[in-house]
């Protein structure tokens, strides 16, 4: 079988850029190797009766566009109207509940410190409109400004230019802040410590680093700048309309194969190997997979020029998130606010609760006290749950990657049982509700997605690995130095979450070639 | 009343007599005033204990000006400096690291580390080369104003951008991740050795509140290189008779040129008229008037403490809040009867005339950074240490020596607070001592005399706010025409004929004399004096 393009992963990336291609014209066939698509955005049945709602299951930055070229609400998706709030518990104390819009937060705020209430419609406004800056910078491929053979000297103007856009001082603050540690950005600006490391914590989820390191601002603002309202439904939501988008513009989806190697001939890329020995063609090979597992596992190394070679090994994906999945017969319930249902909750007391769960990890150690990211999924769609019963999504920052502890069976459990503990702190009745548990180190995120080192974006995403330098600058645009060979994943710009963003923009690349 | 002086420098350290004697070579009246007894400001040398000459604060010469030392003919003026060739790494176990200034002997030294890392040396250190001549010119330059439109920054803009495009792509990439990665993490990149590692990385967190795994510490490993193409001198360097001499030295080019130079008067704060300078007050009651008041001191003391937040706009007052200098290193001297042994590697040899470096390896320093961050000095710090009487016999009497030993972490906030230092000095000493002993175990046995500096005295001794040795952490966001804020960032302040020349200003700390002679060249290009 010959294919025009054939796009290895069925994730949300994959899929994405399928669905584009197909609409472009393109035949497209794509090779999944789980049973499923969606990747880390599918659901799975984790406990009898119980499904999950993606590995990653934020979509608040999912792409508008995207929506709208896949008719993606004809094929079922339904976009929330409003963003959801954060809840963020205390031990003693009524907790603070979070919300987007200054104006509905401003009275929760307001019972810690009036003057954060206002510094806090004064932050989000900052945010909005450096959004309008940094939108297109993330709605297109990266400015070709560093180390690519087409870095030319107008995109640098024309980046600059972009940027004076803001205003002076905007600019100058965008300047000061962008390498600075989240730390110091957060003490410049609110004084209640909940608050501080509520809002810092996105910003901490995509490398190894603390809020005491500096450039975390950056990923804090990357993430603020696309921040929309999120899917009905959550991530496998999105999956199924994009599923649906691609089938109804001819795109084939083969589940269940892998693909072993991507064929070269004469140095072009002419299709792939599957496991079981199949060769299929394709003129192009555009991969959703991590940039390290597209190099360094699907290829061999004599067939990858040498800086390529060398930049994939020091391509930083140092997996540093755990995802614990609960089973609860009944609500998640919050001492400190025994009324309330709380969708999306964040635990992390302070920046140096935050760093001091950092400084664990540098060292391999298990963490003391991780930052959760939690969600309650089955609130919106209770189908995850068998009846009254509920579904919580954690996230755990900073565990140890795979290369600097062991992740046994039994470090397993000991995780499951810290963050159970950690939540059950401020929900007491939480120990009593669980019927199944599901834990997945960054180890088991390795082995069951297939991503290299364990990191749900394919690769952290420091300063020196986000926009022309992701995931290397000969890679920064999409095509590979390898003719006929693509980049459609979260190893690419702009980054990794359930975006659709990078396979969006390289199918257009592809389009565009 | 006219001015009696075109321009007073308030602050006679290295910068502010570097910009005076520009400012009196161009043929202005000027007046330097020094709140201490002795010059040189942290550039000083002292006679702390009788015969024993310690360069108290700054103990080595890194990046000072090739150009300064032209303009203002240092070595006539007695200005001295021997290079300090090597750098030794004490280990626990084998002979420790030498790292020479002759690659090859380097390369057999590293070989027994790792033969791999040895190969990869010098490939390493000429990359390095190449990245320091790019960086080189900036530390020459007045920074451009980003967010103006005027044609003058704008090309200067330009200029920018083209050269970093001459770099040619792969160069570009390392030079980008060299600003934004971890000392760590860049050097990971290059080498196997963990000691290795640690100790190339050490010089990238000098001066910072930040841990070699910080992101952005990379960039600071190329002050090490850019010595090796100013030609005058290695990287480091010695001045002889301490570095107070240098101070000395260019204090006596600025009176050669006319200068006055007057010590023990302490500026109490800055005379205003109308929202402008119009010279100082001291703290006797003097009042002296000149044209321009330039500002040798650091940023923070200068606007808050001589002119007073009461006389400031709102955004200065904040940006100055919020510009970091936070201390984070402290001084031990040692005044030594004789020269004990290194465990790794006995005797005196040539391994103890640069410096030895106290940093085995990066969870060393992590954890010594670690400690810092929640407000304690490192148990177990990194140390820094030359014995300039080896090179330079005149500085202790015969047969004794001098030891000065540089320390990182002793944060200036401590837990208790700041003003709890003078409670905690002897036991940081201990500390230095304890971790010193553990790789020289004679050193205690040796100490004639001990003196200890915190980051408490630097700032009520020598005037630098919060003890930060560069007068500002030199971070990412705290450089070039950010340092210390855009407004600030081209040696003017907001307050009209009141300039800055220190090391608060663009290119930041260390012994260079650029911030000093950079003031002086754009006050006199913009014909302020």
């Amino acid at each position: 079988m010959s294919y025009d393009t054939i796009v290895i992963g069925a994730g949300h990336n994959g899929l994405t850029a399928a669905g584009l291609l197909a609409r472009g014209g393109r035949r497209v066939l794509v090779v999944e190797r789980r049973g499923e698509v969606g990747g880390l955005a599918s659901s799975t049945e984790f406990n009898p009766g119980y499904r999950t709602a993606g590995i990653l299951h934020d979509t608040t930055g999912v792409r508008a566009s995207v929506i709208k070229d896949l008719d993606l609400e004809k094929h079922g998706l339904r976009r929330r109207s409003e963003p959801v709030p954060v809840f963020l518990p205390e031990r003693k104390g009524t907790g603070l509940l979070l919300h987007r819009d200054p104006s509905k937060a401003a009275p929760e705020i307001n019972s810690f410190s009036a003057r954060d209430a206002d510094r806090y419609a004064k932050y989000q406004a900052f945010h909005s409109r450096l959004g309008r800056f940094l939108l297109p910078l993330l709605n297109g491929p990266s400015p070709p400004v560093a180390g690519n053979d087409r870095s030319d000297f107008w995109g640098m103007i024309k980046a600059g230019m972009n940027m004076r856009r803001l205003g002076r001082k905007e600019m100058i603050e965008f300047l000061r802040l962008a390498p600075m540690p989240l730390r110091d950005w957060m003490e410049e600006s609110f004084e209640t410590p909940l608050l501080q490391s509520a809002l810092a914590a996105p910003g901490l989820s995509a490398s190894l680093l603390g809020p005491w390191s500096p450039g975390t601002a950056t990923g804090l603002m990357m993430y603020e700048a696309v921040r929309g309202a999120g899917i009905q439904g959550g991530a496998p939501a999105l999956v199924r309309a994009l599923l649906a988008a691609c089938e109804s513009r001819g795109v084939e989806v083969r589940l269940n194969e892998s693909v072993s190697r991507i064929r070269l001939r004469a140095g072009v890329v002419v299709g792939v190997t599957l496991a079981g020995g199949e060769e299929l063609d394709g003129s192009m090979v555009a991969s959703s997979c991590d940039p390290r597992t597209t190099f360094l596992d699907l290829m061999t190394p004599r067939d990858l020029p040498l800086d390529l070679e060398r930049g994939m090994q020091n391509f930083k994906a140092r997996g540093n998130v755990a995802k614990v999945h609960l089973a609860l017969t009944g609500p998640l319930a919050f001492a400190c606010r025994p009324d309330l249902e709380p969708e999306n909750i964040r635990i992390g007391e302070s920046l140096v609760s935050l760093e001091k769960a950092f400084d664990c990890v540098k060292y391999g150690e298990m963490p003391v006290e991780p930052c959760l990211d939690v969600a309650v999924p089955s609130l919106s769609d209770p189908s995850l749950a068998p009846d009254g019963g509920h579904v919580v999504s954690i996230l755990v920052y900073a565990v140890p990657p795979t290369g600097t502890l062991e992740w046994t069976d039994a470090r397993r459990e000991e995780l499951g049982d810290l963050v159970v503990s950690r939540l059950a702190s401020y929900a007491p009745e939480l120990r009593d509700r669980i019927v199944g548990r599901e834990v997945l180190t960054p180890l088991d995120l390795e082995r069951e997605y297939g991503l290299n080192g364990g990191h749900l974006y394919h690769g952290e995403q420091g300063l020196d690995q986000v926009l022309f330098m992701r995931p290397v600058p000969t890679c920064a645009q999409y095509s590979t130095p390898l003719e006929g060979l693509w980049l459609c994943g979260s190893g690419s710009h702009p980054g990794g979450g359930i975006t659709c963003g990078p396979g969006m923009i390289a199918a257009a690349a592809i389009l565009n070639s | 009343m006219g001015a009696n002086y075109d321009a007073i420098v308030i602050g006679g350290g290295h910068n502010g007599l570097t910009c005076a004697a520009y400012l009196a070579k161009a043929g202005r009246k000027i007046l330097v005033l020094e709140r201490r007894h002795v010059l040189g400001g942290a550039a000083v040398t002292e006679e702390i204990y009788p015969g024993y000459h310690y360069s108290t604060c700054s103990y080595v010469v890194s990046l000072l000006r090739p150009k300064i030392i032209r303009d203002l003919d240092l070595p006539s003026h007695g200005l001295e400096i021997m290079p300090l060739e090597q750098s030794f790494q004490p280990l626990h176990d084998g002979r420790g690291l030498v790292r020479w200034s002759d690659w090859e002997k380097t390369r057999r030294e590293l070989a027994r580390l790792s033969p791999r890392d040895a190969e990869i040396y010098p490939e390493f250190g000429r990359t390095m080369v190449q990245m320091a001549r790019f960086v080189k010119p900036i530390l020459d330059m007045v920074p451009p104003d980003p967010g103006s439109l005027d044609p003058r920054g704008l090309s200067d803009l330009l200029r920018l951008g083209k050269r970093f495009q001459n770099l040619g792509p792969d160069l570009q990439a390392v030079k980008y991740r060299m600003l934004t990665m971890s000392a760590v993490d860049f050097l990971d990149g290059w080498f196997e050795s963990d000691s290795l590692k640690a100790v190339m990385s050490v010089s990238g967190i000098i001066g910072t509140f930040l841990g070699i795994r910080s992101p952005g510490t990379a960039y600071v490993l190329l002050h090490h290189y850019m010595g090796e193409i100013d030609g005058a001198f290695r990287s480091w360097g010695l001045s002889k008779g301490g570095t107070g001499g240098i101070s000395l030295a260019i204090a006596s080019a600025a009176r050669s040129y006319g200068a006055e130079i007057r010590t023990e008067s302490p500026v109490q704060k800055v005379l205003l008229k109308n929202g402008s300078s119009e010279g100082v007050v001291l703290e006797s009651g003097e009042e002296i008037r000149a044209r321009v008041v330039v500002s040798g001191t650091d940023p923070r003391l200068t606007l808050l403490g001589f002119v007073g937040e009461e006389n400031l706009d709102d955004e200065t007052v904040s940006a100055l809040k919020n510009f970091k200098m936070r201390g984070s290193s402290g001084k031990v001297n040692l005044a030594l009867d004789r020269i004990p042994d290194f465990t790794c590697r006995p005797g005196v040899g040539p391994h103890l005339f640069g410096d030895i470096a106290i940093a085995p390896s990066i969870e060393y320093l992590e954890r010594a950074y670690d400690q810092a961050k929640y407000g304690d000095f490192s148990e177990r710090p990194y140390l820094n240490i030359v014995i300039p009487s080896l090179t330079d016999p005149t500085v202790a009497p015969p047969g004794k020596h001098v030891m000065s030993i540089f320390v990182q972490y002793a944060p200036y906030h401590i837990k208790e607070g700041p003003e709890y230092w003078p409670k905690k000095r002897e036991a940081f000493g201990d500390a230095v001592i304890d971790t010193l002993s553990e790789y020289c175990p004679g050193i205690k046995e040796a100490i004639l005399h001990r003196h200890v500096l915190t980051p408490w005295d630097l700032e009520q001794e020598y005037g630098l706010t919060e003890g930060n040795i560069f007068h500002g952490e030199l971070s990412l966001d705290q450089l070039f025409f950010l340092r210390p804020s855009p407004k600030m960032a081209r040696f003017r302040t907001p307050i009209e004929n009141l300039w800055m020349c220190a090391s608060g200003s663009h290119p930041g700390g260390g012994i260079m004399g650029a911030p000093g002679m950079l003031a002086a060249r754009e006050l006199l290009r913009t014909r302020t004096v």
